[in-house]
């Protein structure tokens, strides 16, 4: 483009200085004007477009203990939410099987059994808790995110008498699953932070606790309660 | 005697030739030409790219990265008005990874898909007009566990002349 005004000048006073040798002056232009041509052409269409991709909000975790909050199941499109709900395992167990060692079986008043990832019937309630959740992170694989329990000591009645938590235990499953599974079956440990399991970078995990209360003490009578907090923390 | 051996020789020699710029017409018909695309803008300058997925699956990966983005196409072929050929959009490989772009089209140009490294036809016939415009509506997908900041991805569109 910047070229090609100087070449035509050049034409004009070559035109200007020698009215004889008109024709040989104008077919040695040619070549020069010729080339500032293709010389502004080619600077021209060296173009490309750029645009400039940005990763956002590309780390999420999400952790749900009983009931959780989806829009719909994730397969169609489902957005997480947040379910304030603190669900409850719990037992009766009958005054003369007070402390005799057998175990007593837990149910939950959570009624979470779909999995939110696509609706499968993975639970069975009331017998079972669902637990699970996914970790989602761009960029090459992370280390896993952390799952904890924060256990307190004991459970306590109205009166301050305690059940050690490690009174606790459960088991893991869920159906259809093969194998291991992500968040196994253990004991609560009395007081203090407890590793629960991992999720693995940009995978959805889950399982189904199936609880039990040991039932190898024997306390006072009343409604022992106590609250176990789960963290899921990525890396 | 001699004579009449000339002209089949000469007859062999020009058929070759004929056969010669039979099979070598194509490759000169191929020139390819980067377009101008100056005036061609974007509402969005930065596109943002989400998972396709808001979670991840049980096992094995779903880390696509989708983003849209819409683009004001303006493209200069004045230098082929009144001729033919075909519009490509390339997108050629570049970092951080493979990248693929279906996009759609309100009419001048067609809708397609384009993946890193390769070209997609996006117009076909005559230059009736100085300029081409159309506004292409973009969808890049992109392997999220090769993404961890932004970063620029170039396309451009070639000219083929028939």
């Amino acid at each position: 483009m910047h070229a090609l005004p100087s070449a035509r000048s050049a034409a004009r006073s070559a035109r200007g200085t020698a009215g004889h040798s008109r024709f040989a002056a104008a077919t040695g232009l040619r070549p020069i004007v010729l080339g500032a041509v293709l010389l502004a052409v080619i600077a021209r269409d060296a173009s490309a477009y750029t645009l400039t991709l940005t990763p956002a909000a590309p780390q999420t975790v999400y952790l749900q203990v009983g009931v959780g909050s989806f829009t719909k199941n994730y397969n169609v499109g489902g957005v997480p939410g947040n379910n304030p709900t603190i669900n409850v395992v719990s037992t009766s167990v009958a005054a003369a099987a007070v402390g005799n060692g057998t175990a007593q079986a837990m149910t939950t008043d959570s009624n979470a059994a779909l999995s939110n990832l696509d609706g499968y019937a993975f639970c069975n309630v009331p017998n079972q808790l669902y637990i699970g959740g996914f970790y989602r992170t761009s960029g090459a694989p992370t280390a896993a995110a952390r799952l904890t329990a924060t256990v307190p000591a004991a459970l306590v009645n109205a009166s301050g008498s305690t059940i050690p938590f490690s009174q606790i235990q459960w088991t893991s499953s869920g159906n259809g699953d093969a194998g291991p599974e992500v968040f196994p079956g253990g004991t609560f440990v009395s007081g203090g932070a407890q590793s629960i399991g991992s999720i693995a970078s940009n995978q959805w995990a889950e399982s189904c606790w199936t609880f039990s209360y040991l039932n190898n003490t024997v306390p006072a009578a009343g409604t022992f309660t106590g609250r176990v907090l789960f963290t899921l923390s990525s890396p | 005697m001699n004579h009449s051996a000339l002209p089949p020789v000469r007859s062999r020699t020009f058929f070759f030739a004929l056969l010669l710029s039979i099979i070598w017409a194509p490759a000169s018909d191929a020139r390819t030409t980067i377009i101008d695309d100056s005036g061609t803008t974007t509402l969005e300058p930065t596109v943002r790219l989400r998972w396709k997925s808001v979670a991840p699956p049980r096992s094995g990966a779903n880390n696509q990265m989708v983003g849209l983005t819409t683009v004001r196409v303006h493209l200069n072929v004045l230098r082929w008005l009144k001729r033919s050929g075909r519009i490509y959009l390339a997108l050629p490989a570049q970092p951080p990874g493979p990248l693929t772009a279906t996009w759609t089209a309100e009419g001048r140009l067609a809708a397609g898909q384009v993946h890193s490294g390769t070209r997609t036809l996006i117009y076909s016939g005559p230059i009736t007009a100085p300029f081409l415009d159309d506004v292409l509506r973009f969808r890049f997908t992109v392997d999220g566990s090769v993404v961890r900041r932004p970063f620029p991805v170039t396309f451009r569109f070639e000219f083929d002349e028939d």
